[in-house]
This record gives C-alpha cells, sequence and structure tokens, in this order.
C-alpha cells in the first residue's frame, strides 16, 4: 500500500468524519425542547451558535470561556469534584489518546516540524508512545472496572455502534503495541533498514551489528543463539552508533509495554516474518484508526466533541444568561454531551424517593433521556405504554434543586432542561389531577368512578378510621377558617365541597364524590381547619390522604376515557 | 449549639441569599452548623405516597442520628414535614419498620431522638433574645416590620410545637430585639398562597395579594419571612404586578443587618 | 421546655373552656404562676355574650332583670348550687376582670351594672344576658327604645335572615324594617361563611365597598343592624368605621355558633392568658396525676414526655362534650382523676319523659361536689386533694344551658377558686401545701 493510497484514505475518512459530524452538530441546532424554542427557527439558532461564540469571545463572556477552558476541559475540574478516581482513569484515557494523536499519528506533521530530528523508534518518542498508550490502558481498566462497581442499571444501553467504535479503540491500541513488538523482533524488518542505511543484507556482513542488535535491541535472529563473541559485539555497537543511534533507542528501558511483548513473541518471530506480520499489523492498526474515524460522530464518543462544547457553554453562560436560541442550542447538544457517568444521580435529592416509589425516571439521567426523546419523537410517550405516568412523574416530582447540575462533569444546564422539558413530559401521564380536576363536576367524576366498578375504600390511616371523623358535628368551624373556601376556588365563587361537608362524605362512605372534588386539590395545606378543630379532627392530614387515593382513582379513570 | 443545618431543595438554587444570611448570622451568634449529605425532606410526594414521603424524611434523620445531631432548618416547608414524617414514625408501628428495614438496606437506622428544629425558635430559645439583643450594634430602629408567619412551622401546633399557633409571639420578639418595630396585622397568620400555586394560580394569588394588601395597609414597611417558599412567592407576585412592592426580607438578613454583619454576606446588595 | 421541668407551678389549670380561661386570667392577676393545660374547642361555639344569671327557678321559667337578685334566691332556694357560694362581690370583679382582659385583646364589652340585657338573637327573639360584645351594645338599645330601625344581611349567609327576624318580631317593632346585600366580590357566590367576610371587612378599602352599598338603604334608619360579621381580630375598629361610615349606631346581631363572636371570643382569650405570663401547652393531655406535696401531671403529646408539678390544680374540664364527664352503662365518671360525681341512683332518673321538661333533666345537675371553697370532694366526702379545685360547667347543682349562667358559673366559680387559692398559697401553714 503506497503512502499516497494512505493518505487519500485518511482524507476520505477525515472527510467522512466531517460529514457525519456536521450532521450530528445540525441535530444541536434543530431538535427543539420546550415551548419557548418552538418558535426559535434554524438561522436564528445558527446564529446564535456561530455568532454568539464570536460575540462571546469579544465580550466579559471572555473571562467565563477561559476559565471553563482551562479548568473544565483541560483540567476537568468538573469531574475531579465528582470522584477523583473516575477523574484520574478518564484523564489518563484523554491525555493518553490526545497526546498519542498529536505525537505520534500527526508525528509527521507536528512533531517533525517542532524537532526536526524525530524519529519515532528514538527516545523520548519511543518511551512517550508507550507511556502515552499504557496511559490510555490503565484509563481504560479504571473506567471499565468502575462501571463494574457501580450498583445502579443504566438507563441508556450501548449501542452497537459504542461497541464497535470501543472494540476497534481496543484494536488500535493493541494492534499499535502488536506492531510496535513485532517490529522490535523482526528480522525482516532488520534487513529493511540494514539495506536502505548500510546498503546491505548479507548476514554474514552485517554479524557484529545483528548480534548487537540481537542483544541489545532484541530482534530475533533464529541463527543468533547463545553467547555473542564480545569483540563482535563491541564492533556491531560501534557501527550500531554509527548508522542506527541516531534514530533508535534501546527499546529495553523506553518501550516498556511494547519491549516484554517482543520478547514473549521472539520464538514465533521468524515465522511471524514470513506473514509479514508487521505490515499486516500496520493495516490492521491504520484501518481501526480510520474506520474509527468515521465512526467516530456516530456513536457516544461524539461526548468529545460535544463536552468541550458544552463547557464551554457554560462558562459563557456563568457570565449571563444565554439568549432563548442559545439556550435552545445547549438543550439539544445535552444528548451528545452526557457519557452517562450518573454522578448526577447520586447527587439527586429525590433519589430516595425515586427508590421509595420504585421510579426510576425521577432520576436526572432518565429524565435527560427522556426529555430528548419526547422533543426529538413526538409519539415516544405513546409508545411507552404505561410508563407515560411515570415518566410524567419523574418530571414533575423534581424540586429543581440543582445539585444535579452543579454535579454534571460535562457542564450540561440540567436544570435548564427540567423546567423546559416538563410540559412535554407530563403531558401524557398527567399526574396531577389538581390540573384537570375541574374539567368534570365532583358528581360526574362519581360517576365516572361509579361506572369502572366497585366503590374503593379509603386508604390512608386515618381516612379509612372511622373514628377519625365521627366526632364531627359539622359545626363548620373548619369551613369557616379555610382560606381556600374565602378566597373561592377557581373563579372568585365558592368551592364544590367545603372541609366540613367533605368530612360528612367521608362518614357516609361517599368517597368517590369527595376525591373528585376541586376542594380536595386546592387544600393549601394551611392546617387552619385541623388547628380549629374543636374534635380534633385532622382535617388537612385527611385532605392530603384522600389526594393520595385521588391520584390512583381519578389518573385511572381520565386515561380510559381519553379520546385520543 | 451545634447543629446538622438542612437546607433543603429550595434554597441553594432559588433563595441562595437565606442560606449566606442564616450561615452568618449563627456563626456571628456563636452556632456550629455542619453539613450533610441530605437528601429531600419529601414534601413534593407527601400526598402523592406516604411511605416514599417518610422514607425520604426518615433518611435525613438517620443521616443526622448518625452524627449525633439534632436539624435546623431555615425552610418552615421542610421543618412541618420531618416533623410530620417523625408524628407518622410514632404513630404507625409497621410504618417504622418498613422504613427502618429499608434504611438498612444503606447500612442507616432510624435514630432514637433527633430533634427538627426551625430556625426561628432556635434563635428566640437556643439562643436566647437577651444573648441576640447583646450582639445587636446596628439596631433597627424605626423601621416597621410585618412579620409574616404562614403555615408549615405554626399549624399544626401539635406537631409543630413552634408558638402558640392563635397568638404566637416569637416572630414579633425576635423582630423587636432587632430594633425594628413590629406592626400588628390582621392576616398576619394566613397562608402565603405558595402551596396552591400549581394547581390554582389565580387563587394562589388571591391568598398572596391579601396578604399584602393587609401589611401595607398596617403600616408595613417591610415584609419579613422566615421560609423560601413564602419569600419567592411575595417576591414574584410582586414582580408580576404593577404597584410599588413591599420590600420582602428574609428574618436573617433583617437581624444580620442589625448585627452589623455587611450586606454582602447576607445576600443583600 | 426545661422551665416547666424543673419549676413547681403555683396552678395548674386543665381545660380552655370559659372557666378555665377565666381562671388562669386571675390566677395570673393575683401573680400566681400559672400553667394551663388544655385544648380550646367549646368556646368557639360561643355568642359572645356572657350570661350572668337570668332563670330562676327552671321549672317555672321565671325571668330576672337582676341577676344579683336572681344570686339571692340561689342562695336561699339552692345552697348546694355553686353560684351559691359566689359571693356578689367576687362576681362582679370576676366580669370586670373578664371583660377588661378581653378588651385589652382586642374584644370590647359594654359597660356592666346591675341589669340583664336583652338582646336580639337571629332568630328575632330576645336573649337576656348579662355582659354584651360593645359592637352588640347599640342593639340592646334598640330592641329596649324600638326606634326606626334598619336590618340587613348579604345574600349568600344562609345562616342569617333579616326577614326572619322582622317576621318575628315586626309586629312588636313598626319601625324594623330589612334589605338585602351583596357583598362585594361575592357576586358570583351562593354560599358566604361569616368568618370569611369578617376578615374581609378589616380592609378599609373592602368597608368602603359595603358601606357604599349600605348608604343608600338607609333611609330614616336611626339604628342599623348587621349579622356579626364586623371584623375579627379588629371589631372595635371594624364597628367604629361602619358607625362613623353610616352616621348612626350600629350593632351586631349574634349568629349561630360556629359564629364570629365565638372566634374573636377563643383567640382573644388565648391572648390574653399569652400576654398576662400564664404558660399555655395546646394540644397536650394529662396522661396521669399523683398527689403528693405537689401535684404532678403526666402530660401525653409532648415529645419526649414531660411531667408538671404544680401546688394547686383547678380542674376546669367541662362536661361531657369537653369530655370532663363521660357518660356510660354504670353511670357517669370523671375522666380525669376518677373523682365521685353526683348523679342520679340509676340511669332510669337521668332524664325526664318530656324532652323539653320545663325542670330540665336530673342528668344536666350532675357533676362534681365541692365544699364552699370549691375543692371537690372523694368519696368520704371530704376535699380530695388540699390543693385541688373544681370549677365551671363540671360542678354538680346547676343547669347552666336553662338557667342561663354559663358565664357567670365560669367566672364566679373560677374567682372565688382562685382567691381560695392565693390565700392557700400565702398562708405559711394550713390546710394546704404551700410550697
Amino acid at each position: 500500500m503506497s503512502a499516497s493510497f494512505l493518505r487519500m484514505a485518511f482524507l476520505v475518512s477525515l472527510g467522512l468524519c466531517a460529514l457525519g459530524l456536521l450532521w450530528r452538530v445540525s441535530a444541536w441546532l434543530r431538535v427543539r425542547i420546550g415551548s419557548d424554542a418552538r418558535d426559535i427557527r434554524f438561522h436564528q439558532r445558527l446564529f446564535a451558535a456561530v455568532g454568539g461564540t464570536f460575540a462571546a469571545l469579544f465580550s466579559r463572556r471572555i473571562f467565563g470561556l477561559v476559565k471553563a477552558k482551562v479548568l473544565d476541559v483541560l483540567l476537568q475540574r468538573r469531574l475531579f469534584n465528582g470522584c477523583w478516581l473516575r477523574w484520574l482513569g478518564h484523564l489518563l484515557i484523554v491525555y493518553g489518546f490526545l497526546l498519542l494523536l498529536v505525537m505520534h499519528a500527526l508525528g509527521r506533521l507536528v512533531t517533525a516540524k517542532l524537532y526536526p530530528d524525530y524519529a519515532s523508534t528514538h527516545d523520548p518518542w519511543l518511551l512517550l508512545r508507550n507511556v502515552f498508550g499504557a496511559a490510555v490502558v490503565l484509563g481504560i481498566v479504571m473506567v471499565a472496572a468502575g462501571r463494574r462497581f457501580r450498583p445502579t442499571s443504566t438507563p441508556r444501553p450501548r449501542r452497537l455502534g459504542d461497541k464497535v467504535f470501543a472494540a476497534l479503540l481496543a484494536v488500535v491500541l493493541v494492534s499499535g503495541f502488536l506492531l510496535e513488538a513485532t517490529k522490535v523482533a523482526s528480522p525482516k524488518a532488520f534487513y529493511r533498514m540494514a539495506n536502505e542505511y548500510i546498503g546491505s543484507t548479507d548476514p554474514e556482513e552485517l554479524l557484529p551489528l545483528r548480534l548487537a542488535w540481537a542483544t541489545d535491541f532484541g530482534v530475533a535472529f533464529p541463527d543468533l543463539q547463545g553467547t555473542p563473541d564480545p569483540d563482535k559485539l563491541a564492533e556491531g555497537r560501534e557501527l550500531h552508533h554509527d548508522a542506527c543511534a541516531s534514530c533508535h533507542s534501546p527499546p529495553g528501558s523506553s518501550a516498556f509495554v511494547s519491549y516484554p511483548i517482543s520478547r514473549a513473541l521472539a520464538p514465533i518471530a521468524e515465522p511471524l516474518d514470513g506473514v509479514d506480520a508487521d505490515t499486516w499489523l500496520l493495516y490492521l492498526h491504520l484501518a481501526a484508526c480510520f474506520l474509527g474515524l468515521i465512526l467516530l460522530p456516530f456513536t457516544r464518543f461524539i461526548h468529545v466533541l460535544a463536552d468541550p462544547v458544552s463547557l464551554l457553554a457554560n462558562g459563557a453562560a456563568s457570565s449571563g444568561p444565554l439568549s432563548p436560541a442559545g439556550r435552545a442550542n445547549r438543550r439539544a447538544l445535552a444528548i451528545d454531551a452526557c457519557v452517562d457517568c450518573r454522578l448526577c444521580d447520586d447527587r439527586c435529592s429525590v433519589a430516595p424517593i425515586a427508590r421509595s416509589l420504585g421510579n426510576p425516571a425521577l432520576l436526572p439521567s432518565h429524565k435527560l433521556l427522556a426529555t430528548h426523546a419526547v422533543a426529538t419523537n413526538p409519539r415516544w410517550l405513546d409508545r411507552q405504554a404505561g410508563h407515560a405516568r411515570r415518566i410524567a412523574e419523574g418530571a414533575v416530582l423534581c424540586t429543581t434543586c440543582g445539585r444535579c447540575t452543579d454535579r454534571c462533569p460535562v457542564g450540561i444546564d440540567l436544570a435548564d432542561l427540567w423546567v423546559a422539558g416538563r410540559a412535554d413530559l407530563a403531558r401524557a401521564g398527567q399526574p396531577s389531577p389538581a390540573q384537570w380536576v375541574r374539567e368534570r363536576s365532583a358528581l360526574d367524576w362519581d360517576e365516572a368512578l361509579a361506572a369502572r366498578g366497585a366503590v374503593q375504600d379509603p386508604i390512608g390511616p386515618l381516612s379509612s378510621n372511622r373514628e377519625t371523623y365521627s366526632a364531627c358535628v359539622q359545626c363548620q368551624t373548619c369551613t369557616n377558617v379555610c382560606p381556600v373556601v374565602a378566597h373561592g376556588g377557581e373563579e372568585p365563587g365558592p368551592v364544590d365541597l367545603t372541609p366540613q361537608k367533605v368530612m360528612n362524605l367521608l362518614r357516609l362512605g361517599m368517597v368517590d364524590l369527595a376525591i373528585g372534588s376541586s376542594m380536595v386539590w386546592d387544600c393549601a395545606t394551611c392546617y387552619q381547619c385541623q388547628e380549629h378543630c374543636p374534635e380534633g379532627i385532622r382535617v388537612t392530614d385527611v385532605m392530603l390522604e384522600l389526594r393520595e387515593l385521588g391520584y390512583r382513582r381519578l389518573g385511572d379513570t381520565r386515561e380510559r376515557r381519553q379520546p385520543e | 449549639m451545634k447543629f446538622a443545618l438542612f437546607l433543603g431543595c429550595k434554597i441553594p438554587a432559588s433563595v441562595p441569599a437565606y442560606e449566606l444570611s442564616t450561615r452568618a448570622v449563627l456563626a456571628r451568634l456563636g452556632v456550629t452548623l455542619v453539613d450533610l449529605p441530605f437528601n429531600c425532606c419529601g414534601y413534593p410526594v407527601r400526598s402523592l405516597d406516604r411511605e416514599a414521603f417518610v422514607f425520604a424524611a426518615a433518611r435525613n434523620l438517620a443521616l443526622a442520628g448518625a452524627a449525633g445531631l439534632d436539624v435546623l432548618t431555615p425552610c418552615k416547608c421542610c421543618f412541618g414535614n420531618l416533623r410530620h414524617a417523625q408524628r407518622f414514625l410514632d404513630e404507625d408501628p409497621a410504618l417504622r419498620q418498613r422504613v427502618g428495614a429499608a434504611l438498612a438496606e444503606e447500612g442507616l437506622a432510624l435514630p432514637a431522638g433527633v430533634a427538627v428544629e426551625h430556625l426561628l425558635p432556635v434563635l428566640a430559645r437556643t439562643v436566647g433574645l437577651d444573648a441576640i439583643a447583646a450582639a445587636v450594634t446596628a439596631p433597627r430602629t424605626g423601621l416597621r416590620v410585618a412579620a409574616h408567619y404562614g403555615c408549615h412551622a405554626l399549624r399544626p401546633s401539635d406537631v409543630t410545637r413552634f408558638d402558640h399557633p392563635l397568638a404566637p409571639t416569637i416572630f414579633e420578639d425576635l423582630v423587636r430585639v432587632t430594633g425594628a418595630t413590629p406592626v400588628e396585622w390582621p392576616r398576619r397568620l394566613d397562608c402565603c398562597g405558595e402551596p396552591v400555586h400549581d394547581a390554582n394560580p389565580s387563587l394562589s394569588d388571591r391568598l398572596t395579594q391579601a396578604k399584602v394588601d393587609d401589611a401595607r395597609e398596617s403600616g408595613a414597611e417591610v415584609l419579613a419571612t422566615a421560609c423560601p417558599y413564602c419569600q419567592m412567592r411575595f417576591t414574584e407576585f410582586q414582580a408580576a404586578g404593577s404597584a410599588a412592592p413591599l420590600p420582602v426580607l428574609l428574618y436573617p438578613q433583617l437581624l444580620g443587618q442589625a448585627l452589623g454583619l455587611a450586606p454582602r454576606t447576607l445576600g443583600l446588595s | 421546655m426545661t422551665q416547666t421541668q424543673t419549676k413547681t407551678w403555683d396552678v395548674a389549670v386543665v381545660g380552655a373552656g370559659m372557666a378555665g380561661m377565666a381562671a388562669s386570667l386571675f390566677a395570673a392577676e393575683r401573680g400566681l404562676s400559672c400553667i394551663q393545660i388544655g385544648n380550646g374547642g367549646g368556646l368557639l361555639f360561643a355568642s359572645g355574650l356572657l350570661d350572668l344569671l337570668a332563670v330562676h327557678p327552671v321549672a317555672a321559667r321565671r325571668v330576672w332583670d337582676n341577676p344579683f337578685e336572681a344570686l339571692a334566691m340561689i342562695r336561699r332556694d339552692q345552697p348546694d348550687h355553686p353560684l351559691a357560694r359566689v359571693d356578689d362581690a367576687s362576681m362582679r370583679a370576676a366580669f370586670q376582670s373578664f371583660t377588661s382582659a378581653l378588651g385589652d385583646a382586642g374584644m370590647p364589652f359594654a359597660p356592666l351594672g346591675d341589669r340583664n340585657a336583652s338582646v336580639l338573637t337571629s332568630l328575632g327573639t330576645p336573649k337576656p344576658t348579662y355582659g354584651v360584645p360593645r359592637t352588640m351594645a347599640a342593639g340592646v338599645d334598640a330592641l329596649a327604645g324600638r326606634p326606626p330601625c334598619l336590618l340587613l344581611d348579604f345574600r349568600g349567609l344562609r345562616e342569617f335572615s333579616a326577614r326572619q327576624i322582622v317576621a318575628t318580631i315586626g309586629d312588636t317593632w313598626p319601625g324594623l324594617r330589612m334589605a338585602r346585600v351583596e357583598f362585594p366580590g361575592a357576586e358570583a357566590t351562593s354560599e358566604l361563611y361569616a368568618a370569611h367576610m369578617a376578615v374581609a371587612l378589616e380592609s378599609g378599602e373592602f368597608r368602603e365597598r359595603t358601606l357604599a352599598r349600605v348608604r343608600p338603604l338607609l333611609g330614616d334608619a336611626r339604628v342599623v343592624g348587621f349579622p356579626a360579621v364586623l371584623g375579627l381580630a379588629r371589631s372595635a375598629v371594624v364597628h367604629a368605621a361602619f358607625e362613623e361610615g353610616l352616621g348612626v349606631p350600629v350593632f351586631e346581631i349574634p349568629t349561630m355558633p360556629t359564629s364570629v363572636p365565638g372566634l374573636r371570643l377563643n383567640a382573644a382569650l388565648e391572648q390574653a392568658v399569652v400576654t398576662r405570663g400564664v404558660h399555655r401547652m395546646l394540644r397536650v393531655d394529662v396522661a396521669s396525676t399523683s398527689f403528693d406535696e405537689t401535684a404532678v401531671l403526666t402530660l401525653d403529646g409532648v415529645p419526649g414526655g414531660q411531667r408538671v408539678s404544680a401546688r394547686t390544680v383547678v380542674l376546669a374540664t367541662g362536661r361531657f362534650s369537653g369530655r370532663g364527664l363521660s357518660a356510660g352503662q354504670q353511670g357517669v365518671t370523671e375522666t380525669l382523676l376518677g373523682l365521685p360525681v353526683q348523679q342520679p341512683a340509676s340511669r332510669d332518673a337521668w332524664h325526664s319523659r318530656d324532652f323539653l321538661d320545663p325542670a330540665g333533666h336530673a342528668i344536666n345537675r350532675a357533676g362534681l361536689a365541692t365544699d364552699d371553697d370549691f375543692r371537690p370532694l372523694d368519696a368520704t366526702g371530704r376535699p380530695a386533694w388540699p390543693g385541688l379545685y373544681a370549677v365551671g360547667s363540671i360542678l354538680a347543682g346547676q343547669d347552666w344551658m336553662r338557667e342561663k349562667c354559663g358565664s357567670g358559673l365560669a367566672l364566679g366559680t373560677a374567682r372565688v377558686a382562685v382567691d381560695r387559692i392565693a390565700r392557700q398559697l400565702r398562708a405559711p401553714s394550713g390546710v394546704g401545701e404551700a410550697g
């Protein structure tokens, strides 16, 4: 394979990668999350992204940007605050890989320009390549082990593309070390180099050099066994010093990964040579790189672009709120920036509630997926069959405490996402009858519930115990001190059932009529009624229990009646 | 005097000045605050699922108990909620057992006796009005303050034991000790309207309007709150209106000024 | 709450009805340290009127203009009646002090004298009483003098009908007429509640709107009557504003329970006792008691438990609805201390066959028998404990509803009991164990 073919392959891969990135980035400008994003046109979003970035550079936002760049992108401070172990593993991968990319993959373009005597087989490049490669491997091991130990299940399944990319990454690393290892041990490679730089391939003539290279560089010449002749060795070393040393450092100390591998491979060096293993490994290595490049935009690893963008946007936003279009962009890019680290879930204030309810849809990692899904696919909620309510519950029960946002290592404005996406997520799930109970009168609800079958008994410990309200003498004190009755329901006007009427209905066993009343849902929980009741009836606590019953009963009834 | 500080969900994100001023004032008065990894008090699911609500609240109590501390919260809703959870746990042994088992899965245990206190009683009774008065260096003389009690700390009094539910004096006492003048206003014990804001915004507005009008008519120059929800309600409601707003202050901001603390440390501009 | 755990109170009052509140107020007035335990509740049902004594004998339904003359008759006819143990001076002082405390707490009363007043009720019937809230005082004069009078009611306030009153009493009051007013802001409402109206009227702007609707209806009326909705915490202010706004005397007519004056009374008394330094404990029950050198009350409902130590105890726990007494199959018991209850020999004798028997029912006169100092007696007929006193409706020998002596009973007995307590505690030694 010629250099020009390889160059072409590289350019094609890069081009395809760029197209892929463009496509993904366009989604950041297209996806509309939140009602305030609906009326923003594409060109406004584009302008906000491009123009906004330029404007930011020439405004006071620059300080936020620089700070974000240094602290969050380069030093990954936010991740460090989340978990220093994860930070370490990730930093090893990121910098290991970046440096391999710059120093080694782009060696000829970058390193050689900076250091004219760059030779990949020479220290410090040889050492560094091993160091960086080892760093990436170590980082991957740490990250993989970390995932093993985290108990929570991921809401986002790994897609095929992600697995393939990860495999390709592994191939790049493994093939890289193997390539170096085989090359180290390969007699064929030696002869190639000897031919080019000394002009000979005669084994006898090159014996001293071969001895030096066998001893110091681990080339596995099959015919050189046993202890070498010290004079010949010395001669060889001198020759090496003149002809080779300027480009070659002994791998024994530097190539601390490849060299042991090459030693292990030494026994089969000749057969490997026979099949041109090093060449095939090189092709494999390059092919994996190119394929990975093409695949990158279509996998989760787009986060290598999305995360810095997200963090910089976060930095810019720290100086002042972004424009609506900018906010919309930021929301749309969240799904690609999220790497499913779930540090947000660890900090979530309502995680214990999620656990108790058995509803992981409350957790930020799940909400992020749901928010994005419902914005990109209008039918998504409908297809959630039965989960719509749980998803809605998840959206509504968020207290917007902001802890997830503070923690997110990639700077996603989660709080903004929750606020923007809440209405959409809650739409199909109708978690709170408080919003829609007024569609019908209490009598209508009672009829609807009766049509469903047997009357439900009250469920809470207070409302299901007759003793709670049997002492009610309908004195109307609760009604007289109730601010909801005083200020009157939805319009200025009466609530349909006053508190003492609700108590009376309970006494009569007419629970369904009570839970469909607007009083139960408008109750301000101010506890005036409970405080004043001469019989010590826990009126407010009963109201809250009726709500709990209402969530279950009314929601089901309404869902069945939905025409859509 | 040492407490585990329970901020709840609203204060850090929405009313950060309350955290700032509370810490500043309590530090000045010699109260040590400890931060524990608390979670939400359970208020959002109070009427959705009793078990989840009590579990969430109990987890906080367990954390405090493990640290050997009582809980101090500046939020009246969290205060009332945690106290209600304690009551439910006391009344319902089966619930107590289930919650205890769920906590045990995380290595936590229901504590024997963790006291949940609100900021105002801690200031008035634990620190003491005399100690506060002695620390006042810049009395707010002449400032007429309407002290807003709100609901969830005051009622139901058998759960909250905050003060006398019909004739409370604690907030006026605390206002007086800053040198300011508390006004008498008939609606001082009424609800601010926040809890019903989502379900019925127009009702909520009417409740809030009545409070603000009453405070103004009673000659108040400032409305004092001691709960992030009440603070948010009064502030946002008036911001949406056209009349000149009645300033709304969090009590530790008022006290902090009287103690001579820098406005910046109280979240004031 | 360490204060109550280490301190020994001079007086522990159990009960927060009229008698309990009065006892606390009087004790505080005397400089005695006082703790009061119990929930308000019954007070909410009060009409706001303070009945001293109006009917005696009950069977004859004889109504008295001068309650003190009636008291003298009771002393003569029923020496075991609790009121027979209350002298006139104590009774006057009790009412004076009580109404003064209420006045300080925002519910002033008309000046007290020697006569009962006749108050127009919402049914249109006259009711004899002694202490009249100032907001209702002009109504007493109006009922007596019968000048041209306008009675107003509000559409939606279903419990009160001015038309009903005019229908009942109109033929003896030619100048009486009624008009119906639309309460501002209630145009879309079909149901109004008195307390909400009262609170709304505390806003000056709201008052103005209401007065604007009333003024055109005045005509030649020289006095105007309203249902009792003129303010809750600031009834004096609202009442004065109405009088000024209409230019004629204005009076409130007491309404059915739960009425605004009842809410006022409850709040005002709670405020009054707190202001006077009574340590008020609501929403706790007394779980158990022990009597030795001092009385120790163990309280239920306070986290961690609590014990109160007191030198004297005033039992003001009321009758059946207040749960001071309990009626069971075997008889009536006193619920807190198990004191013997004076009662009819058998259940058959509890009630008369005639539900509306003018003489009332024997069960209503059941209760605790006491000595002249209002100390309840044990089975041997001696005071159960030297420092234990019982006041109010729990006492035997009275029928306060028919005698129209509810407040007289509560305030009078409380006054005397507290006087005895003060004397007992100041005595270096003697009948009581002074601490």
